[in-house]
């Protein structure tokens, strides 16, 4: 295989594994906080893609400029789903793991039911954005530029995240992630740093459909696509760890890309599962896990 | 349990009695995805049997086809069509078990379906059983009518016709320019459809002696498409040619562009690329892509009733009639003009009049030379014809006799 | 002692109770259909006792050895294309067959059971979706069990043996009963047994249990291999019934999900869990479809999935505990 070609089948992995990287952040945040595993995880992203299709064929501005937009609606949807849904499955007192499994599998069929009441089963496009189809070819190896922009902007989320938990939010929601019982002795609200961890994991993968709406479909069941590969990230990279989800994320993007230049395409997630049971045999709590 | 159970049989009980109409009305039950993924295409389809089933029974202005006159049934005394829908899920259980209850509870005479063959398999099974006609208006599998069933009626050409004027558009093509075809890619989606629609290709590659550079079967509704890609550039094969729907359409055409390949040739075997969806996503990257396709908008001239048929479903749902919905108003006009031809509703005297069936090609809205069935319950007339995209719209190239334009034909430049 | 002896005829009471409920239950379902002639109802309570008795197969595993499977679907496809390819390239009768492919898929189970034990919690979910996903991918790719394409069923004539008929659904619904009524059965007899208490101790206190002398991995195996041997022999049911297999239709992730609901709406790791909600979930998913979902607007899915919140939120622990309710109640008047 020439070289020009390694490297444009790794860089489009990397590339892949930066968004999938940012969907299981999102996820991963949300699990270490409170136990909780967001089954309804593809389809907030799905709701934040169908956010900004609607703004940007309400006002043609480009998804970049309504990028806070549609993280500030998602980080409420966050909120609201807590307040409304979690914090009542968090206070059930039989087969809470199963109630917490159960409610936001629930959620995720509601919300897709919903998309396609509201916008009907149609495939949509964002069409005319800034970087639509233009790819810049550095020495032989072709960047797309709405996968490019997408992966900065996963970068700078997951910059941005790492500054939040050096502020005293960050602080709290770590401090309530390691002893969530401990916590209120010491002054934080732990329902609150839980509505607002919820709001935080829904606009980072809210951010992630924005970016990914560039250059992917918008429909009802777009969520699903991304879904499982979201939770084999997080498991992979260990629940509760960033930096786990962001090292998973770009392992699985590769791994999926080499692995569909070495066998059959149709078989390439086959090699991503593969990784990911070998690795948990010798790591049960993922690479970087932390429960 | 069991007073809900009783409950549940009440309810269905008072549904069912519901559903009894005017005595007069020919119920027929149409099965297709209405919810879920293939949701895009039922609900085409549903507006394509509404259409059809308005003009059979509307009065209006008469319109050049075949049930076109309007005013219900003239061969049952001004009877019309009832439809009943019902949603398959794309499942075939579910398509199965609503078929039987479109037929014992709705007491349809006939279905029609159904979109993906898995579904159309098991739906056929239904009503050869209860001894009913099965109308297969868009059911491409070739493999679907040798299962010896005496109730199954195809008005659609299969994958293995719609191959076959492919290449015999590429043997055409290549006197015609002097660029025959050398080579093809193979690239299909994972599911019934792809693998049938390939393996035809395949085949047929191989009698016309054009190598097969390169056999991608893909993952459908995958997250990125841009291995698969770049296996096609490396394969730089003359005609690419596709099998695959709307969304995976969209996303090859983007990931080839964002790898910088720019194809000689597309030869797409319909489905998602004959849907508006891919045209509006795809966008400037369709331009010059090919497909098969078994109606042609474009054959007004030839085929007058496209006009005002065409107007009625752009009026309807918003968009111009295309493969599918096309097939499946067809379909529903060949049914119809059974049960009017036999003059009664008993299922056995309509599946005499379907094998008794020959329309001319100019009583319909399809380009087809005409809708008669052989001993399977194919129809054998069904001639397809090659499209190319040009400024955003399909446009008939071939048969060379019904072209509106030249291709633009790639290969050897 | 005395408590001790009180406490066990107590216990036994309550299980001898449980038989009589069943037996009762049981007599009311043989009957049921033979008054009942639309099809559409007949076929509505096949496919409910089916997904009871799938369910309770389910529950063995999840409900009371506590190891929430996501990925059930594996073993109900591997059971369905077993039974299938026997009977379509050999055919072998569809009895036999069934009770192959239960085994292939205990076989199976415990082979994916083995390394994926030592996960915990909602590592061994995900896990377990993913094993799944793998049989997908595989079944989907193989040529030899028809790949995409599937397994057509032909019709070979009306035959007891075959267990074929044209168009009479009773025969089937015997079937199933007999599947539900055996699944139940098992879970009962287990729920009394030794390998029973390990279960619950398992899924109570690990370490607790491991300090009793409870053999966890042996007591895991065990569940998984009851488990997977029911969900295959209901898959194989299910392709005899249908008429045709496919990849997408029986190794579903969604199917997976269905197959644990009913268990999880009515009760995890009860013994009419199952069954009760499989009886509410199974018709009004089949009814709303129909007579809602023939619009195309989603509304039939929000039901669904409101459904699915509702009961996990406001009776966590299933249905059943309704139904205790009102005999405690009725209990307490008396």
């Amino acid at each position: 295989m020439a070289l020009d070609t390694i490297l444009q089948v790794v860089i489009s992995g990397l590339l892949m594994g930066l968004i999938y990287a940012l969907v299981a952040a999102g996820l991963s945040l949300i699990f270490g906080l409170m136990d909780v595993v967001n089954f309804a995880h593809g389809e907030l992203m799905m709701v934040a893609m169908y956010a900004v299709f609607t703004l940007w064929q309400m006002t043609g501005l480009d998804p970049f400029i309504l990028l806070p937009v549609v993280a500030a609606l998602l980080f409420g949807l966050g909120v609201a789903i807590y307040r409304l849904l979690i914090a009542r499955a968090l206070s059930v007192r039989f087969n809470r793991g199963m109630v917490q499994i159960f409610v936001t599998f629930g959620l995720a069929i509601f919300i897709r039911g919903f998309m396609q009441f509201w916008y009907g089963g149609e495939f949509r496009s964002i069409t005319t954005t800034w970087l639509a189809n233009r790819t810049a070819n550095v020495y032989g190896v072709y960047l797309p530029l709405p996968q490019v922009a997408a992966g900065v902007v996963c970068l700078a989320a997951f910059a941005g995240l790492l500054a939040i938990s050096r502020t005293e939010f960050g602080r709290a929601l770590e401090a309530t992630r390691e002893d969530r019982e401990a916590v209120a002795l010491i002054g934080i609200d732990r329902d609150r740093i839980f509505a607002l961890g919820w709001g935080l994991g829904a606009a980072t993968v809210g951010v992630a459909g924005v970016m990914l709406a560039g250059f992917y479909y918008v429909s009802p069941n777009v969520g699903a696509n991304f879904a499982l590969i979201a939770y084999v990230t997080v498991a992979l990279g260990g629940f509760g760890s960033m930096f786990g989800a962001l090292a998973a994320g770009l392992l699985i993007g590769e791994v999926e890309a080499i692995t569909a230049q070495i066998l059959e395409p149709s078989l390439k997630q086959v090699g991503m599962f593969a990784i990911y049971l070998a690795v948990l045999m010798f790591r049960p709590r993922g690479l970087f896990g932390k429960i | 349990m069991k007073r809900f159970l009783l409950a549940t049989a009440a309810l269905v009980a008072l549904g069912a009695g519901q559903q009894a109409l005017a005595a007069d009305d020919v119920i027929i039950g149409v099965v297709y995805p209405l919810t879920g993924n293939g949701a895009p295409v039922g609900l085409d389809a549903k507006a394509a049997y509404e259409v059809a089933a308005d003009i059979i029974n509307s009065t209006h202005a008469p319109i050049p086809m075949v049930m076109g006159a309007g005013g219900g049934l003239s061969g049952l005394g001004g009877a019309k069509i009832k439809l009943v829908f019902a949603d398959s899920q794309n499942d075939p259980q579910k398509a199965r078990a609503e078929a039987e209850r479109l037929i014992t509870q709705d007491h349809a005479i006939a279905i029609v379906g159904s979109y993906t063959s898995a579904t159309g398999a098991t739906i056929s099974q239904v009503t050869e059983r209860y001894e009913v006609p099965y109308m297969s208006a868009d059911n491409s599998s070739p493999s679907l009518n040798q299962r010896g069933l005496k109730w199954f009626f195809r008005t659609s050409p299969h994958d293995e016709m719609f191959t076959a004027a492919m290449y015999q558009f590429f043997k055409d093509e290549g006197v015609k320019t002097g660029h025959p075809v050398g080579s093809v890619a193979l690239f299909y989606e994972d599911s019934i459809f792809g693998t049938d629609s390939s393996t035809v290709q395949r085949k047929l590659a191989g009698e016309a002696k054009i190598t097969v550079a390169a056999d991608i079967k893909y993952r459908a509704n995958s997250p990125s498409l841009s291995a698969e890609a770049q296996k096609l550039k490396a394969a730089n094969a003359d005609v690419i040619m596709p099998s695959s729907y709307t969304s995976d359409a969209i996303l090859i055409l983007r990931a080839m562009n964002e790898i910088g390949y720019k194809p000689k040739a597309i030869m797409a075997q319909a489905a998602g690329f004959q849907e508006s969806a891919f045209l509006t996503g795809a966008g400037p990257l369709a331009e010059g892509a090919m497909s098969r396709s078994s109606f042609a908008l474009d054959a007004g001239p030839a085929r007058p009733a496209i006009g005002p048929v065409n107007a009625l479903y752009k009026a309807h749902n918003n968009k111009d009639m295309n493969d599918n919905t096309s097939r499946e108003i067809t379909a529903l006009m060949t049914l119809a003009d059974a049960i009017n031809r036999a003059g009664s509703a008993k299922p056995e005297d309509i599946r005499k009049a379907l094998v008794a069936t020959d329309i001319p090609g100019n009583q319909t809205i399809m380009p087809w030379a005409g809708i008669k069935f052989d001993e399977t319950g194919q129809n054998v007339k069904g001639t397809p014809v090659i499209q190319q995209v040009t400024g955003g719209v399909y446009h008939t190239i071939w048969p060379f006799e019904v072209a509106v334009q030249p291709a633009v034909w790639g290969v050897g430049q | 002692m005395d408590r001790t002896t009180g406490m066990n005829s107590s216990i036994t009471r309550r299980r001898r109770r449980e038989l009589v409920v069943a037996g009762v239950l049981l007599a009311i379902l043989i009957v049921l259909p033979l008054p009942i002639h639309d099809v559409y109802t007949r076929n509505l309570i096949i496919i409910t006792l089916l997904f009871a008795g799938l369910s309770q197969g389910w529950n063995i595993l999840g409900g009371y050895c506590g190891q929430i499977s996501l990925g059930h679907s594996l073993y109900f496809g591997i059971g369905a294309y077993v039974s299938t390819m026997m009977f379509v390239g050999g055919h072998i009768p569809p009895p036999v067959g069934m009770v192959a492919g239960g085994i292939v898929a205990a076989a199976a189970a415990l082979l994916v059971g083995w390394p994926v034990f030592r996960l915990s919690g909602h590592y061994y979910a995900i896990a377990t979706v993913v094993v799944q996903e793998i049989g997908y991918l595989l079944a989907l790719n193989w040529d030899f069990i028809g790949g995409a394409s599937g397994i057509y069923v032909p019709f070979r004539g009306e035959s007891w043996l075959n267990l074929q008929f044209r168009i009479d659904k009773l025969p089937y619904h015997y079937l199933v009963l007999g599947f539900a009524a055996v699944t139940w059965l098992v879970a009962w007899w287990l729920e009394g047994s030794r390998i029973g208490f390990s279960w619950r101790a398992v899924k109570d206190d690990v370490v607790a249990a491991r300090s009793l002398g409870v053999r966890i991995f042996h007591s895991k195996m065990v569940a998984t291999a009851v488990s997977g041997f029911f969900t295959g022999v209901g898959g194989a049911i299910f392709g005899l019934y249908v008429g045709y297999i496919d990849p997408d239709s029986i190794l579903s992730g969604q199917l997976a999900i269905l197959i644990a609901l009913p268990a999880v709406l009515g009760g995890v790791g009860t013994l009419w869990g199952p069954f009760i909600g499989a009886a509410v979930l199974i018709p009004l998913r089949e009814l709303s479809s129909s007579y809602l979902g023939s619009s195309g607007n989603g509304v039939d899915l929000m039901l669904y999935g409101a459904l699915i919140m509702g009961v996990a939120l406001l009776r966590p622990q299933g249905l059943v505990s309704l139904v205790n309710l009102v005999r405690g109640r009725a209990h307490g008047a008396a």
